[in-house]
């Protein structure tokens, strides 16, 4: 096994619960409260949100952090920009956030993300779990059944990431 | 452009019916009164669901007029994985820098607390 760079790039877990969820699971070497406020304020977001590498930026990120309130985000990359928008729909600082997402190329697809936060160790555990209107969106999201064998190596993903980090101030 | 061959792609597979023809196909080409057999459907109907799916790309006909045969045609499909495969990555990568970034802020805060609680 290759030493990885990130030390919790192990941690990162997907499942299928049912036949309309995802769940992604990672660890956090930070405190609860601070992982709640990367993911609730723009002026964090927007500094680890849809920043696939270097190359790439958020030039749109808004936040109306309220129940009701909306949300939207654009990453801006090389082959163009890809926005994203929703409704907080649950919020319970700082454990649980629930909020729509559609991603702008198909309006009629909405799913429903809900983020918890739990302690473990001094560590944070996230967890999001995207809730898709239909088995077949669903698959897709995920690409089973359609191209077997894909797999893809997290660690080395992990690392490239790593490397950008280190490379960026 | 991807997105709208991405959208046909999408529409034409959100139907049960035409799932199932595509799976039919998977095992080899098939006649339209082939494919008709396993549904309770009238020709025109899966003549239509086949319009669709040949509209997105998803299968082709033969030209020979008796019989015209149905195949399947792989690349929406994998247009479709391409895309799926790219969707979760972002989530991959999104808790990198994530995970980059609260180490940031965790510097930035004991900086600012930097008198309590010195760093070793």
């Amino acid at each position: 096994m290759a030493v990885s760079s990130a030390a919790n790039s192990d941690s990162f877990k997907t499942t299928t619960p049912s036949d309309r969820e995802i769940v992604m699971t990672r660890l956090f070497d930070a405190p609860r409260d601070l992982v709640f406020e990367a993911m609730s304020r723009p002026e964090h977001v927007r500094r680890w949100w849809g920043l696939l590498d270097e190359r790439y930026s958020v030039p749109v990120c808004e936040i109306d952090f309220r129940v009701g309130g909306a949300w939207r985000f654009v990453s801006r990359g090389p082959q163009g920009e890809a926005g994203f928008h929703g409704i907080y729909r649950e919020i319970d600082a700082p454990e649980r956030i629930v909020f729509t997402e559609i991603f702008d190329p198909f309006p009629d697809v909405e799913s429903v993300v809900t983020s918890v936060l739990k302690e473990e160790n001094g560590k944070t555990r996230f967890t999001v779990t995207c809730l898709y209107p239909s088995l077949e969106v669903r698959n897709m999201v995920l690409g089973t059944g359609m191209e077997g064998g894909a797999a893809i190596s997290y660690d080395r993903l992990e690392e490239v990431a790593a490397g950008l980090q280190r490379a960026t101030p | 452009m991807a997105a709208d061959q991405l959208s046909t792609t999408f529409a034409a597979l959100a139907d049960p019916t035409r799932r199932a023809i595509l799976a039919r196909l998977s095992s080899g080409e098939c006649s339209v009164t082939e494919l008709a057999e396993p549904f309770e459907m009238s020709m025109p109907a899966v003549s239509k669901h086949l319009r669709v799916l040949e509209r997105a790309g998803l299968i082709a006909r033969g030209r020979e007029a008796q019989w015209r045969p149905c195949r399947l045609e792989p690349a929406p499909l994998k247009e479709v994985a391409a895309w799926a495969e790219r969707y979760r990555h972002i989530w991959e990568r999104r808790f990198d820098r994530l995970d980059g970034y609260l180490q940031e802020m965790k510097a930035a805060k004991e900086k600012k607390h930097g008198r309590k609680q010195r760093r070793k």
